[in-house]
């Protein structure tokens, strides 16, 4: 007890130097966590914006389909499949597309695009797109051909609500075939690159343009519990072998390892920054153990043995990590929380451009938390060991005679 | 009865050039409750005798025996426990830890040999009284005069109930009046508790009043003279 007393009172007999140690700790802390919330933050609404607004939790195609986007690969037991999914307890919500890699022309420009056709009514159930109109609405006017398209696209192909444009794609039997569309909703998502290239028109207007009849080239599914996409996936593999089903971690580029990787990235940045304070702490402890190498070199003479200066060492890094630790806890917590509500704005560095939201909101969870503050802590017996080991090696003799 | 018995104890300095003798050849023995003081001209091996029968230093050659037990055989553990259990030491710039008050600090000693909080305190105040600084009890070094700050560090030295305490140059620091003080509470402790003191010093105070003066030079015994 009396060990932890002397402890605790020599950290405080250097103020101002246990101050730049506390609050080393407490600022390395807080950079590590709040990178690593920034992180994850940024990475959870790319995932997120991928899940709600494009990719949904399950699809389904003909396999081929997603590689070659040829409007003959349709899902010929469309309906079959479509009932399963309804029947199911799992599953939420159902919508089938048809989708065409074709040209959209303006006055302007004329370039490639990909064109959905949706049922507006379930597509508002397995995707939040219709929420981010800027302009017009969601096919609810009463024009006969209606187009929905990004306000990218409208910038690009200088185009306004009720402009008309033109689009080009081949039906089934390998025609040609083009149709005049207009713009009656402009929307805006976090990804220029998927607003760049996708604009929805009514399911029966493309399929009118496919010449099909039945069918479709995706089924996207909402399920009650994003967690169950895999199994339910491998469940509609089996049930349906002809046709690819991919849960939302398999539909997107990279997804998978962005998912998986969010803690690591967290892990990473903070093992930097606290590779770097290790030597603070060292620096300040070894410091301290010079200062007072006649004073060590007494409590030896008296009788403390080696065990006891050693721990004396070790609880004088760790109550300033305790110290330090909680501070850095907090302010970690409460930046994490006000811009978690606030967000950080980063328009200016056009990250929209690379898919990422451009508002950041961070985010961090208690376990992240939890194995940060023990990695400080580590670190700071880590950085104590050499003090303490050089207290170790002094000679009682030769430390008292110094002065 | 013999507390301290050396023979043939020599201590060589090989670093240099020349190896530099800095006990030479010391046998001495020194009884239960003695007052003496190892004396001599700066650098004639009086520290360097006293570490040596302290167990900070080890000889070159020779042994010393403290209360039958040969230093020698200890390993630095065990010399450690040994100068716990059995030594006082009070040191010239007396070395109070500067964290605690004087109570803590003659306590101190005790809670590394296990002492129980109990009899630590009795112990403690009745050191304190003895040593004339009660009052002081709760004040930390910084906060006393050197003369008070010596007279923690005998108590301290006396806490654990030791054989012998050695004592370095003890008034190097303190003023006339506190030396005087310091060596009168020390001769009391000694004839009304048979402590045993062994002191360094050049100070003729102390040499008054110790009652064996044992001179050293360049490392060898010139004299031992009992009062």
């Amino acid at each position: 007890m009396m060990l932890l007393k002397v402890a605790w009172k020599n950290i405080w007999r250097n103020k101002v130097r246990s101050f730049v140690v506390i609050t080393a700790l407490a600022l390395g802390l807080w950079a590590g966590v709040f990178a690593g919330a920034f992180v994850k933050g940024m990475m959870q609404s790319k995932v997120k914006a991928l899940v709600h607004t494009e990719i949904s939790h399950m699809q389904i195609h003909e396999p081929g389909f997603r590689d070659e986007y040829q409007g003959t690969y349709v899902i010929e037991n469309n309906d079959a499949v479509i009932q399963s999914l309804q029947q199911d307890e799992r599953v939420e919500a159902v919508s089938e597309r048809l989708i065409s890699m074709g040209m959209l022309q303006s006055a302007r420009k004329t370039s490639a695009l990909r064109l959905v056709g949706v049922n507006p009514e379930l597509e508002k159930k397995v995707s939040n797109l219709h929420e981010m109109l800027v302009e017009g609405s969601y096919f609810e006017s009463k024009v006969k051909r209606p187009i929905v398209l990004s306000q990218k696209t409208a910038e690009e192909y200088d185009i306004k609500m009720g402009s008309k444009v033109v689009f080009t794609m081949q039906d089934i039997h390998g025609d040609m075939k083009s149709a005049v569309y207009k713009v009656v909703g402009i929307y805006k998502t976090s990804n220029n690159m998927y607003d760049k290239m996708t604009a929805f028109v009514p399911f029966e207007l493309i399929q009118k343009m496919y010449d099909l009849d039945q069918g479709s080239h995706e089924i996207a599914v909402w399920l009650g519990d994003h967690e169950n996409a895999e199994p339910v996936a491998a469940d509609y593999s089996e049930k349906f072998k002809e046709l690819e089903v991919l849960p939302w971690l398999d539909l997107s580029l990279g997804l998978r390892m962005m998912t998986s990787a969010i803690d690591i990235y967290l892990y990473v940045i903070v093992g930097i920054i606290l590779a770097a304070l290790l030597f603070v702490v060292l620096n300040t402890m070894l410091m301290a153990v010079l200062e007072r190498t006649r004073e060590i070199g007494m409590l030896m003479a008296i009788g403390m043995d080696k065990a006891r200066v050693f721990r004396m060492i070790m609880y004088e890094t760790i109550f300033m990590s305790m110290v330090g630790v909680p501070i850095g806890l907090f302010i970690s917590w409460l930046s994490v929380t006000v811009f978690g509500q606030t967000g950080i704005d980063l328009s200016a560095a056009e990250y929209e451009n690379l898919g990422y939201a451009s508002i950041i909101y961070p985010r961090m969870d208690f376990q992240s938390y939890v194995v940060v503050a023990i990695m400080v802590l580590v670190m700071a017996c880590v950085a104590s060991l050499y003090p303490a080991i050089k207290a170790l090696r002094l000679k009682p003799v030769e430390a008292i005679r110094k002065v | 009865m013999e507390v301290i018995k050396t023979k043939n104890l020599t201590k060589t300095y090989d670093d240099g050039a020349v190896p530099v003798h800095a006990v030479n050849d010391v046998s001495l023995s020194i009884a239960e409750g003695e007052f003496t003081a190892v004396v001599g001209p700066s650098g004639s091996g009086k520290t360097t005798l006293l570490n040596i029968i302290g167990g900070l230093d080890r000889p070159t050659s020779g042994s010393v025996q403290v209360d039958g037990q040969e230093l020698r055989s200890l390993n630095e553990n065990q010399l450690i426990k040994f100068r716990l259990d059995n030594i006082g030491f009070v040191f010239q710039a007396y070395n109070l830890i500067p964290v605690l008050t004087a109570k803590e600090n003659t306590e101190f000693i005790m809670l590394l040999q296990g002492v129980n909080e109990k009899k630590r305190h009795e112990r403690v105040m009745q050191l304190l009284e003895e040593v004339g600084i009660q009052e002081q009890a709760n004040k930390r070094p910084g906060e006393m005069s050197g003369g008070q700050q010596q007279r923690v560090a005998v108590a301290r030295a006396l806490a654990s109930q030791p054989k012998f305490v050695l004592a370095d140059e003890p008034t190097a620091n303190l003023d006339s009046k506190s030396a005087d003080n310091l060596l009168d509470l020390m001769l009391k402790l000694n004839k009304e508790e048979n402590v045993t003191f062994i002191f360094s010093t050049h100070d003729q105070r102390v040499i008054d009043r110790a009652r064996r003066v044992i001179t050293l030079v360049d490392g060898a015994i010139s004299s031992d003279i009992t009062k």
